[in-house]
């Protein structure tokens, strides 16, 4: 059973084109907004690994890289919305989940602003390659609310499954979950490299 | 008379249906609840929003209030965030320049003054009746849990903010 469901997740994303979250939804307003960053695997597993870590990691990691993330993203946006290129953003995208999904695979521990920091870097190019694709014509402040408000429900999710950690059970499905998010990144990064 | 209702009604739904509105106050009420001297400030909010509500009846000429406003939101969102109290005055002045350039962005599309003038009474008690509920909101929020969901929906607003601000500099 597990392993089927495993099996399930790898293919996934094959399924789908990569990348899919940042070709623009072409729908304005706080629906639009909302449903842009659910429209991307590479999106979702990279934000519910920002969660899953950050329970992992217990307090104070666990709130504050979802604060830190939304920030930093909007760092990232603004780069994005002004037209300032920035390199490799499907790629930094896809090493995101790699990344975040090995350091929840092997329950790394740096030092908070370690995490924060690193967690920060991925933001970036997040939050580039959704404010680049910000419709035009829509309502800037009801779009942007909307996927703020999905990546930061994102976050929760991610933070929710990773409360199982304080179970010895809990805590292996976890760490399989980073490995599947890693996968799911490896897969990314072929597509789009 | 239906029409003046009708136009108290537009202006008392305003700050809720205005994204930037119900931002930027939702932003002020859970600093607000943050803080511990919070009639100082929703009386601040109140006389910046009555001076700009004044300056609108007055037919003052446009102004970059919605940029103010949401730049405004950035800060008070970024400052929820951190949980940080900066000084009292510092909060007082936020709150100003929230009410201010809010009443500011809130011309009323009115055929006659007196719906003009009831449509800015309304825009005054939803705001304030938005800013009450907030902060009444953030000032239950005790626990741990509750606090740092504040924290995280302050990150939201100034994330939120930051990039609407972006757009309308790009457009």
């Amino acid at each position: 059973m597990l392993r089927s469901l495993f099996y399930g997740v790898l293919l996934l994303p094959v399924t789908v084109t990569p990348a899919l979250a940042h070709e623009g939804s072409g729908t304005g307003g706080f629906l639009g907004g909302f449903a842009h960053p659910l429209l991307g695997l590479d999106h979702i597993v990279a934000m519910v690994a920002v969660g899953l870590w950050g329970a992992f990691l217990g307090p104070p990691a666990i709130w504050i890289l979802p604060i830190v993330f939304p920030l930093v993203m909007a760092g990232g946006g603004v780069l994005g919305i002004l037209g300032l290129g920035l390199p490799g953003v499907e790629i930094g995208i896809a090493v995101s989940a790699i990344a975040l999904g090995l350091m929840v695979a092997f329950a790394a521990r740096p030092p908070i602003l370690v995490a924060a920091l690193l967690v920060g870097a991925f933001a970036v190019f997040h939050g580039h390659a959704h404010g680049a694709e910000l419709p035009p014509g829509s309502d800037a402040v009801a779009y942007s609310a909307g996927f703020v408000m999905a990546t930061g429900l994102l976050h929760l999710t991610g933070i929710s499954f990773g409360l199982l950690a304080r179970w010895p059970a809990g805590r292996a499905a976890v760490r399989l979950a980073g490995i599947i998010i890693a996968l799911v990144g490896v897969v990314f990064l072929s597509r789009v490299v | 008379m239906n029409t003046l209702l009708s136009a108290f009604a537009e202006g008392l739904l305003s700050p809720i249906l205005v994204p930037a509105h119900a931002l930027t106050l939702c932003g002020l009420g859970l600093f607000i609840g943050q803080q511990t001297n919070r009639a100082l400030a929703v009386s601040s909010f109140a006389a910046g929003l009555a001076g700009g509500l004044t300056a609108i009846a007055l037919a003052v000429g446009p102004t970059p209030s919605r940029i103010v406003l949401l730049a405004d939101a950035a800060l008070i969102g970024g400052l929820v965030a951190s949980a940080w109290a900066p000084p009292k005055p510092v909060g007082w002045l936020l709150a100003v320049i929230a009410g201010t350039a809010l009443a500011l962005d809130s011309p009323p599309q009115a055929a006659t003054i007196a719906q003009g003038n009831a449509t800015l009474l309304g825009t005054a008690l939803g705001a304030c009746a938005l800013l009450l509920v907030v902060s009444a909101g953030a000032t239950l929020a005790t626990r741990r849990w509750q606090q740092l969901a504040v924290r995280i929906v302050g990150s939201w607003i100034a994330a939120s903010a930051i990039l609407v601000l972006a757009v309308m500099l790009a457009r």
